[in-house]
């Protein structure tokens, strides 16, 4: 079997739907989790809506989706799950952190919503997106961008020898998309972000953040936490400095996992909604265990 | 254009199954016409490449691009007549 790592997972890529059957209603202490986020948050999960200061859907997504991380393992943990190591990819290392107890849970909440804010300011002023490129290898994704020089597309997740995401400006992601389908690429598509996010579109964020997190109190983690620039395990004085930079910076999904094999993990638990990491897992290394708690309970 | 068999139907069922590790499901749960994708298996595009991967590993078979991946994965059944079709032509 191996070590357990704990996957955080990065932005939902749809609103996340409680309808009367969803599994999460059927768990009593859903509901009284909820109240108690309700006192700490502005943001309604069920109704998908903040309270006083509306947002776009980028940040509801993002709110979700650090809700939900956190609530997936607040219940492995009550089923007495521990975790060996953690991983995190791209904005899901605001759950991370909290579960690592680096930071508290409301500090994660707030750099979600906070960091979101920046995000949604930077897309007001500039037309920029992420796309989808699944099928071609990474000399034909880097040709791809560099033939659309004019545009500066970059490789922003390395999620795979076949699975990329591209960030840049709304027709340069276009035009790379219609390349990557005429080079055959089995499916390439735009995905719901408005920002060029793992771009160095993004670096000039980088005071900013700084300015967020300088008031927090970063301990250190309770569990081993790679992160996804660097694949390195973060130690508490280089957090503040990762959460400042890691947004103009690259996600390295398929070096995390494999260093995480390396490190002897044979379970991986994508703790969130939904089973994207699982399966970006499945396709790197077939032989290690993947499963998501958001099926399983 | 050759029939479908329920043996490649199953085989293929099978496919689908060991590749994307759908331990729950057995091939009698998945229906021939049912959408893979969305709706249906609620298979997604990386899904998609694994099967992609898997139909030329046990059958032979390319899927060349999004177009025709497109048209193929729509259900079992489309699959096992695009495996006999190109099956036919090597």
């Amino acid at each position: 079997m191996g070590k357990t790592a704990f996957c955080f997972p990065g932005q939902l890529q749809e609103r996340p739907i409680f309808n009367e059957g969803h599994s999460l209603n059927r768990d009593p202490r859903f509901a009284e989790w909820l109240e108690n986020v309700s006192r700490q948050t502005d943001f309604d999960l069920i109704h998908f809506c903040f309270k006083r200061e509306e947002a776009g859907v980028n940040l509801k997504l993002q709110m979700a989706t650090y809700l939900l991380s956190m609530f997936h393992f607040f219940r492995l943990q009550a089923e007495g799950w521990v975790p060996d190591i953690l991983a995190e990819h791209s904005m899901g290392v605001y759950a991370a952190l909290a579960a690592a107890e680096a930071i508290r849970f409301e500090e994660g909440l707030f750099l979600t919503e906070s960091i979101g804010r920046l995000l949604e300011r930077e897309s007001a002023s500039s037309r920029e997106t992420m796309g989808s490129i699944i099928g071609l290898t990474y000399e034909e994704i880097a040709t791809v961008c560099q033939e659309l020089e004019d545009h500066s597309i970059s490789i922003a997740n390395y999620n795979g020898s076949k699975h990329f995401v591209i960030s840049g400006d709304e027709v340069g992601v276009e035009k790379a998309i219609a390349s990557a389908l005429s080079k055959k690429a089995i499916s390439a598509s735009r995905l719901s972000f408005n920002v060029a996010l793992h771009s160095p579109r993004l670096s000039g964020l980088r005071q900013e953040i700084d300015g967020l997190v300088n008031d927090i109190e970063i301990r250190s983690p309770k569990y081993p936490l790679l992160n996804h620039w660097t694949v390195g395990l973060l130690k508490t004085e280089e957090i503040k400095g990762f959460l400042s930079q890691e947004i103009g910076q690259p996600v390295y999904w398929d070096r995390c996992v494999e260093r995480l094999i390396r490190e002897g993990v044979g379970r991986f638990v994508e703790v969130g909604q939904g089973s994207t990491l699982s399966k970006l897992i499945r396709w790197i290394n077939r032989d290690v265990e993947t499963f998501s708690a958001g099926d399983w309970f | 254009m050759a029939e479908v068999n329920s043996e490649l139907i199953e085989k293929l069922k099978q496919l689908i199954i060991t590749r994307l590790k759908l331990v729950d499901l057995t091939p009698e749960m998945i229906e021939n016409d049912a959408p893979l994708f969305g709706e249906g298996l609620g298979l997604d595009s990386i899904d998609a490449l694994e099967l992609v991967l898997g139909l030329e590993k046990e059958f032979g078979v390319i899927i060349p691009d999004a177009e025709v991946g497109k048209k193929v994965f729509q259900s079992v059944r489309t699959m096992a007549q695009y495996v006999l079709d190109q099956q036919r032509t090597l």
